[in-house]
């Protein structure tokens, strides 16, 4: 018994320790550092990245903002994911070829949905012409470029983040129990109350964090969707390692939002006493 | 990847370092040779050459710092090259190799940052000004008329620190690549105030939206727009009157190559006046070689978008490498103007 | 109900599908922008006739194929490891690598890997990926197997030792089979992050393992041309065969 479950966990274990938790001891000393003249690390050793970070209200800010707008993304991929989710768990024979099509367009360039996006939503796109042809508008609406767009890129991003585990547990649901509630004289809204949403918590709850954690650190859909003019906390760290070559401060802002949302996690599974991993 | 190579990479998992056969790893940016460059130096020298791209200075730096990145020929922008050789990541060139370097333009021969070429040689460069719809009259002449009321919602700053801080200090007046604390200051104001002016911070993707007449102006690579301007005849380009920001991407051979020999042969080969007009040519990027560019067709070689003539061209102003005091502080203004 | 649901789900596959039929309309236009000139196969031609993308997609492929493998297969075995009791640390690290930001996984895997290589004679290439892609995506399909097996009865295996089954028979016999449907999400999931992934692959990718992905944002510098386009029509068209076909020989 022990020796299967030490074999089953031997392999993530020897992976997750030797290219995870190694390289990201480097980054923690990284935010100990300072950078060097051109970029790079140097000595001395200092906290004072970390004091950068908390004393700037700008920071703080984006930080606010970035949960904000995650939050929202979330909302809406539950909304629109768990009915996908409930649909294809009840399709039937069909239900993997429903699956397929939820997946189908990631396997596009994440680079090439957005430019894509980009053409619907701007002034002379799509949606504007089709708006002004049918005379609901007659100026073009300001779709891109907002928190809007931002919002709508994110649910368009990570929506199958929230279907596929909620459809992993929905799928397992034992039709005998919503029958057994209709017998009992429960119409379809309070058996989906009662009965498979709470079935389908731990996919809910996985899927809203494997949702919320990359909206989080989103940095391309608010620069391009967005127009970059409301920066998150993830084009904060991106252009710490990119145009401003300041590393130390990149990974202390990196780790910092990390121990956060780890924060956040451990109180949510205690909450629940649902266990994500 | 062939199957040999799949054989290769295999053998690699296993521990077993790969038997590589003698060949030449060029690292560039996109879109910066033309289809027959490279083959034509494998065959001409029988060196086989990988070629890769990439995006940013950046990406290619943080490949390149650990010493250990394989690649032998980089080319990082004019202001990358100092702190390149700082850092002792690059090789002193050997002149006696390099037998095409007069084929450079003059100003080319003595940059100023790199005197006399012992690190580098220039290839192509540009320059950052406004790209702009015809329709918009009196067009705009300086950087100043960015500030306009009338382009609310119809215009792009890029979205780069470097050249968006730039058309604020050069708007008021002050050097491009000033680390003033009191210069970087009254820029950031400038461009807190034009921030409600501007529809979006965008890079390339500016391009197809000038192109469909979404946008009025746009503050945009010479490069970039003259691929704008061939594909709509309502655009225009123009070198702010203030003055503008010039970048020159150069080759460079890295320390840790153990083919120096033959990098020099590729950066001499692409110093050839046919070769660098080739590409030259097909990528519609401006040569740093003057001799290329007497064989470029006349339609380019007067192209006054890429290459600006001598009047103009005395406005702009190299893009230089900052002290890291300034650099922080340009960083905190840009992040306050993204996130406003 | 039992007519919103249909609504609400043929509305969000149009909201998901609508910019891939942009694309994929796109891809047959004449001019390079997005602007609608008349059809032409010429991205097409240029698409074939350009060795570099050609070769980055299958790079591409194979990374993914190879990584959605080895992640799907350690990631069940970790979730069921992980089923009846937990071992704090390692769901610890599993968390903090779906928290930690992209390029911060990137950056620091390279510097590792620079660190390592000091002392091996060894380079960045198509192995330094996949490792990568592999720990980038088995915290994903952790998650997904994780929440299949809580509807799994544990009493089942149980059963099944009673009537004499090994350990290892049981899972492979009951527990194994009643997570298929979890698992084939796990790999979709798996194989859809590794073949899109940009921020990681390009820190760690070496001389000759350039993705898809990397050529397009490489591209995207100088502004995309719709060659991009074509190979995403392609690959969507190929995948959506390869699966019908799957599909089919599995009802058969």
């Amino acid at each position: 018994m022990k020796a299967l479950r030490f074999w089953m966990l031997a392999p993530s274990r020897a992976l997750m320790g030797g290219l995870f938790l190694a390289p990201l001891s480097i980054i923690a000393a990284y935010s100990f550092l300072t950078r060097g003249t051109y970029g790079g690390q140097s000595t001395p050793w200092t906290a004072e990245n970390y004091v950068r970070l908390l004393a700037d209200p700008l920071y703080t800010l984006i930080l606010a903002r970035s949960f904000w707008i995650a939050g929202l993304s979330t909302m809406f991929c539950l909304l629109l994911g768990f009915p996908l989710a409930l649909f294809i768990a009840q399709s039937g024979r069909r239900k993997n070829l429903f699956i397929h099509l939820v997946m189908l367009p990631f396997w596009t360039s994440f680079l090439v949905r957005t430019y894509a996006w980009m053409f619907l939503l701007r002034d002379t796109g799509l949606v504007n012409t089709l708006l002004q042809w049918a005379g609901v508008t007659g100026e073009p609406l300001p779709l891109l470029y907002n928190e809007a767009a931002v919002v709508l890129g994110l649910i368009y991003g990570y929506l199958p983040f929230m279907v596929l585990p909620i459809f992993s547990t929905l799928d397992r649901l034992d039709k005998g129990l919503l029958e057994a509630a209709s017998d009992l004289g429960a119409t379809p809204w309070t058996s989906l109350w009662l009965v498979t949403v709470p079935l389908a918590m731990p996919g809910i709850v996985g899927g809203c964090v494997l949702v919320f954690i990359p909206c989080l650190g989103a940095y391309l859909t608010p620069d391009l969707l967005g127009g970059g003019k409301s920066m998150m906390i993830g084009n904060l760290v991106q252009n710490q390692f990119t145009s401003a070559r300041d590393w130390p401060f990149g990974s202390a802002i990196s780790l910092a939002l990390m121990a956060l949302v780890m924060m956040a996690l451990w109180t949510l599974q205690r909450r629940q006493k649902e266990d994500l991993l | 990847m062939k199957r040999r190579e799949l054989l290769v990479a295999m053998a690699s998992l296993a521990g077993c370092a790969p038997q590589r056969r003698p060949r030449l790893n060029v690292f560039n940016w996109s879109n910066y040779v033309g289809t027959d460059t490279i083959p034509g130096f494998e065959k001409e020298s029988g060196i086989e050459v990988r070629y890769s791209i990439y995006e940013s200075n950046e990406e290619m730096l943080a490949k390149v710092f650990g010493g250990n990145s394989g690649w032998d020929v980089v080319f990082p922008a004019c202001n990358i090259v100092g702190p390149m050789r700082e850092s002792g990541l690059i090789a002193p060139l050997q002149h006696r190799w390099l037998d095409q370097l007069g084929n450079l333009e003059e100003r080319f021969q003595h940059p100023p940052w790199d005197r006399n070429l012992d690190w580098c040689v220039p290839y192509m460069w540009g320059a950052t000004g406004i790209l702009y719809n015809k329709k918009l009259q009196p067009a705009p002449e300086a950087w100043a008329d960015l500030w306009d009321e009338r382009l609310r919602g119809r215009m792009t700053m890029l979205d780069d620190p470097t050249d968006s801080i730039g058309a604020g200090l050069m708007k008021l007046g002050l050097p491009l690549n000033s680390v003033e604390p009191d210069h970087l200051d009254q820029a950031k104001l400038a461009l807190l105030r034009q921030k409600r002016l501007v529809r979006a911070y965008l890079n390339a993707e500016a391009r197809d939206q000038m192109v469909s007449g979404d946008l009025l102006a746009s503050q945009m690579w010479a490069t970039t727009a003259q691929q704008a301007m061939e594909a709509s005849g309502e655009l225009a380009f123009a070198y702010p009157s203030e003055g503008f920001p010039v970048y020159a991407d150069c080759g460079v051979i890295l320390r840790e190559s153990q083919r120096k020999q033959s990098a020099h042969r590729f950066l001499n080969y692409l110093s050839r006046g046919d070769v660098a007009c080739a590409a030259a040519s097909e990528c519609k990027a401006a040569t740093a070689n003057a001799k290329a560019r007497l064989l470029l067709p006349e339609a380019l070689r007067n192209n006054e978008v890429l290459y600006p003539p001598e009047t103009v061209l005395k406005r702009g102003e190299w893009v230089e490498a900052l002290a890291a005091a300034g650099q922080r502080k340009r960083d905190r203004i840009w992040t306050e103007i993204k996130s406003g | 109900m039992r007519r919103a649901l249909p609504a609400i789900a043929a509305l969000t596959y149009a909201f998901l599908h609508l910019p891939l039929a942009v694309l994929m309309v796109f891809s047959f236009n004449e001019s390079r922008f997005t602007v609608w000139e008349g059809f032409s196969l010429h991205w097409y031609r240029e698409l074939f006739a350009d060795a570099r993308m050609m070769e980055a997609t299958w790079n591409s492929l194979f990374i993914a194929a190879t990584a959605t493998a080895a992640a799907t297969v350690m990631g069940t075995a970790c979730a069921y490891g992980l089923w009846k009791r937990g071992a704090p640390i390692l769901s610890g690290t599993l968390y903090l690598s779906l928290v930690t930001p992209e390029i911060v996984t990137g950056v620091s895997m390279l510097a590792f890997y620079q660190f390592l290589f000091r002392y091996m004679d060894l380079r960045l290439g198509l192995h330094t990926v996949i490792l990568a892609h592999i720990a980038f995506s088995i915290a994903f399909v952790v998650v997904v197997v994780k929440a299949r097996l809580k509807t799994v009865d544990a009493s089942l295996e149980e059963a099944a030792m009673d009537l004499g089954a090994t350990h290892w028979g049981a899972f492979w016999r009951v527990t194994l089979p009643a997570l298929g449907p979890g698992i084939a999400a796990a790999a979709l999931l798996a194989f859809t992050i590794s073949f899109d992934d940009y921020v990681i692959t390009s820190l760690v990718a070496g001389v000759d393992s350039e993705t898809l992905p990397m050529v397009i944002y490489a591209m995207a510098r100088r502004g995309v041309n719709p060659t991009v386009n074509a190979i995403s029509a392609l690959i969507v068209a190929g995948l959506g065969v390869f699966i019908l076909i799957a599909e089919r020989l599995q009802e058969a």
